[in-house]
């Protein structure tokens, strides 16, 4: 099967890199064979390669390392470069203490429009109503037995 | 010869004798790793000192992490996910972080595979150059990238990880690993021209 530049240069990457599938390398293989355009793209890709050595100046490892860590693990050794953040806590006790002081809140106003609501009803087996005129009516109006008037002289 | 399936069983069953609290399986994990470790976050240190910091710490994180290691992954994947993670914690601490990708290859909306004229190629590296000469001007020109770039490079071409295995460590997908790397690459050959244009060549 051939392929087309177009085809061919997004896969030179992949190719380059070992993560092609036959399917698609082979065709490729052929095409970088017949295309100098393509084939130049792949020997760029080759040379970037190039720079990417071991370093053989590199750091090693000391002598102990692993026997060093393990017993700092062990130690209960948080690391020095990124312990872990202290600051957070108290952020994380105020949500907790907010939600029990708004439960707490929300208790109190509840007792209390209880206790004014039981006040406010009145007491007894009955509503306290009677079918008795209000006493104010029983009374003599003011005005029954008005005093003599002054007599002229 | 050890196979990679009996390497990562192996892993597993030295994870399980440290959570049982054998300090000497922690210690044969830490030997098994201290050498990949200290190669892949040389790249993000100045000195001997700092790698040896941010590896001592990987190994740390790893340790009081290690309950939470599930066995979907292996443990070097796992282990190198932490490596990036401190590494690049250390840059942003010491104010070392260099500038952010403002480029997003997920939401860019251009093409990005296969565009081989970015405008600018290099020569290889001159045949009388030492390996330590080449390495420390690879050096020079990775910290000029975004962190994005310099990690999948990193792990790309020192480290000869397969995209499958970068994109459980980065936790991204293959096709964004593909993009990123383009768009590395092209990075890497850009800051190396201007920092040293005598490797520069026509395109």
């Amino acid at each position: 099967m051939k392929i087309t530049c177009e085809d061919a240069r997004p896969l030179v990457p992949s190719y380059l890199d070992g993560e092609l599938a036959e399917v698609q390398a082979s065709p490729l293989r052929t095409h970088l064979l017949d295309c100098p355009a393509c084939r130049e793209t792949a020997k760029e890709g080759k040379i970037l390669q190039r720079w990417f050595e071991p370093d053989p100046s590199a750091v090693k490892v000391p002598p102990g390392f692993a026997a060093r860590v393990a017993r700092r693990a062990f130690a209960g050794d948080p690391g020095v470069l990124v312990p872990e953040p202290p600051a957070v806590r108290p952020r994380r006790a105020l949500l907790p203490f907010l939600l029990v002081a708004t439960a707490v809140a929300a208790a109190l106003l509840f007792v209390l429009a209880v206790a004014i609501q039981r006040q406010s009803l009145p007491t007894g087996n009955g509503l306290g109503a009677t079918d008795a005129p209000p006493p104010w009516l029983d009374a003599p109006p003011a005005d029954a037995n008005p005093a003599p008037a002054p007599t002229a002289r | 010869m050890i196979t990679m399936h009996e390497l990562a069983r192996e892993d597993v069953q030295l994870v399980e004798e440290t959570l049982a609290g054998n300090p000497l399986s922690f210690q044969l994990l830490v030997e098994r790793y201290q050498e990949r470790i200290f190669a892949l976050v040389r790249h993000y240190a100045k000195s001997a000192v700092e790698v040896e910091d941010i590896a001592q710490d990987t190994f740390l994180k790893a340790y009081r992490r290690l309950e939470t290691f599930q066995r979907q992954s292996s443990f070097s994947t796992w282990l190198y996910r932490i490596a990036v993670n401190t590494a690049l914690d250390f840059l942003k601490r010491t104010g070392r972080s260099p500038v952010q990708a403002v480029e997003d290859p997920e939401l860019s909306a251009s093409p990005v595979r296969g565009q081989a004229g970015s405008g600018v190629a290099i020569t290889a590296p001159d045949a009388h150059l030492r390996k330590e000469e080449i390495a420390r001007i690879t050096h020079e020109v990775l910290g000029e990238l975004p962190e994005i770039f310099r990690t999948v490079l990193v792990l790309r071409e020192f480290e000869d990880m397969p995209y499958q295995q970068m994109a459980e460590v980065l936790g991204i997908s293959i096709g964004t690993i593909e993009s990123r790397l383009f768009r590395a690459r092209a990075r890497f050959k850009e800051a190396m021209i201007r920092l040293h244009p005598e490797f520069a060549t026509p395109d």
